[in-house]
């Protein structure tokens, strides 16, 4: 690993010109919003983040985007510049792209940014989001979901959906750590328990219980029902800049204190261990950067479309010892009021799966958190310190961020 | 979105030996590391000079599921079917579909578990071509 890193520039320095900070976020409420529009939310997150940032629209000059999935002509108008001029930014914004990386996208954009920004090459970034995932006809989506990131040769002929990528890690995480299907079903019932306090999940009003999701009935075994993520519309839209930006406009932001990542396969048969994927690996370059360890951590926001998936990541990344995440879960120990709270959103199992844009939420809750801006019970009391993990296609990549709270 | 056989120089000859009831998998005429599925240069040492040779099939099961709600259109109508991860003794892993039962179940199969290939017919291939697993005692 250090291997590596040897012939690469340093870390950039906390409140160096080169250090990229988050001074603006904007959200739209998930769930199933028909007469919402997809670019009316993407110009209207993207509204909240600018304002939210103390800047004018004039003054971002990067616009990175994060791909929707529900339809070929959206995405087209996303790579075209469309948000460009909806903005109002023509011969004034200089570039505008696209960056996907599947549900790893929100960390690889955040990275890409804070590239742009240590060199000079851009001053104020926009990461904007929008999805009519919720919206989009459920039979085109299975489909698509079972023909995307699975090798249309070798792998597509078996049949293989996301849900059986689900049950294929699921069953391996409960095979290795001993976990029991109530114990599973406790990582989404404190998802929800999550969910209630953000007004701006999915299932805010839907009380979960253990025994109900072990009632749902089986999908893709072991997984049930209530244990596969829900399609849902969101939009999410953040705002970066350097160190020396977020001091003139703000009192608080939010640094990268650390990034690491490991690609460990593109197709599932291909992934040498489904209990663990390649997270204990991308932990260990973050954690170097930022010169804090897992026991630091305040809150915790690490994806979540299957309930092994969150399991996994926090064992990887040090938050939980080697099979005991979900036995821990069920102890209440990432629970409102518990020790390390995590996916404080409702995560994508409750607040709902948007696409590519379920990471970015992700970590639009982080920053907020460091913030001290998430609504009411909800708020981790003097939150400093976040992990956000991230990961794409068929859980591909194992990616984190580490961010720290900075004041001035 | 369909799974209908796509036809290339890697899946020519790997579709015609699972139509013939054989696994046939790749392996590199240099290093003789075998891999599946098949690429266009050896993932060990890069080597374009890659040929194939019939595997045993017998490996252990890493893991498995069974699809029951929400298959793709085109396998909508098959009923609930399994899909596994088999790591070959040869070395290399793959993804495949998973036997039924004589009870109509796949409650035998566990990870870790041993396994071997056992072809389904050529029709079937036609349509899916997906080499098939079974326990080794069934």
């Amino acid at each position: 690993m250090t291997a590596t890193l040897e012939h690469a520039l340093p870390f950039p320095e906390a409140g160096s010109a080169a250090d990229a900070a988050f001074i603006g976020i904007g959200e739209l409420p998930s769930g199933r919003f028909a007469d919402r529009t997809f670019m009316g939310a993407l110009v209207e997150v993207s509204a909240r983040a600018i304002i939210d940032a103390g800047l004018r629209p004039r003054d971002i000059d990067t616009i990175l985007l994060i791909p929707c999935l529900h339809g070929g002509r959206d995405q087209a108008d996303l790579i075209f510049s469309r948000l460009v001029e909806e903005l109002g930014l023509n011969g004034r914004a200089k570039s505008s792209m696209m960056i996907h990386s599947g549900g790893s996208t929100s960390d690889s954009a955040t990275r890409v940014a804070a590239g742009l920004i240590a060199s000079g090459q851009a001053h104020n970034v926009l990461i904007a989001q929008a999805d009519r995932w919720g919206s989009a006809p459920v039979t085109d989506m299975v489909d698509m979901l079972s023909g995307f990131g699975i090798p249309r040769e070798w792998e597509v002929p078996a049949g293989v959906t996301f849900n059986a990528v689900g049950g294929l890690i699921t069953r391996r995480y409960m095979h290795a750590s001993g976990s029991t299907p109530e114990e599973m079903a406790s990582i989404c019932v404190a998802l929800r328990d999550w969910a209630r306090l953000n007004p701006n999940a999915m299932f805010k009003d839907k009380e979960l219980t253990v025994e109900r999701v072990l009632a749902s009935k089986m999908v893709a075994d072991p997984v049930h029902a209530m244990e596969c993520p829900m399609l849902a519309d969101g939009a999410v839209a953040l705002v970066m800049t350097s160190a020396t930006q977020a001091r003139r406009s703000k009192d608080a932001w939010v640094r990268i204190a650390g990034s690491g990542g490991t690609v460990s396969h593109y197709s599932l048969g291909q992934e040498a261990d489904l209990a663990v994927m390649n997270w204990p690996r991308a932990g260990v370059e973050a954690y170097e950067q930022a010169g804090w360890g897992p026991e630091e951590v305040d809150v915790a926001q690490v994806y979540d479309s299957y309930a092994a998936v969150v399991a996994q990541g926090l064992e990887g990344l040090g938050l939980a010892p080697f099979g005991e995440a979900a036995r821990q879960f069920a102890a209440g120990r990432f629970s409102p009021g518990g020790e390390l709270p995590t996916n404080t959103n409702g995560g994508l199992l409750s607040a709902g799966h948007t696409g590519v844009g379920g990471g970015t939420a992700l970590l639009a809750e982080g920053v907020r958190q460091l913030l001290g801006r998430a609504e009411g019970a909800r708020q981790v009391d003097g939150a400093a310190r976040a992990v956000i993990g991230g990961t794409g296609g068929t859980y591909m990549d194992s990616q984190v961020m580490l961010l720290e709270r900075v004041t001035r | 979105m369909t799974s209908e056989p796509i036809m290339h120089d890697l899946t020519v000859d790997y579709y015609a030996s699972l139509a013939d009831g054989r696994l046939s998998v790749q392996q590199c005429g240099d290093c003789d590391h075998r891999i599946m599925y098949p690429r266009y240069r050896c993932t060990e040492c890069f080597s374009s000079n890659l040929g194939w040779v019939d595997d045993t099939g017998e490996g252990t099961l890493h893991s498995f599921t069974i699809q029951r709600i929400g298959a793709p259109t085109e396998f909508g109508a098959d009923g609930p079917y399994a899909v596994g991860i088999v790591k070959l003794d040869s070395g290399p892993q793959m993804l495949g579909r998973l036997w039924p039962g004589e009870d109509g179940t796949w409650d035998h199969y566990a990870c870790d578990g041993r396994v071997v290939f056992r072809p389904a017919d050529a029709d079937e291939i036609a349509e899916h071509p997906a080499a098939w697993f079974a326990t080794v005692s069934s």
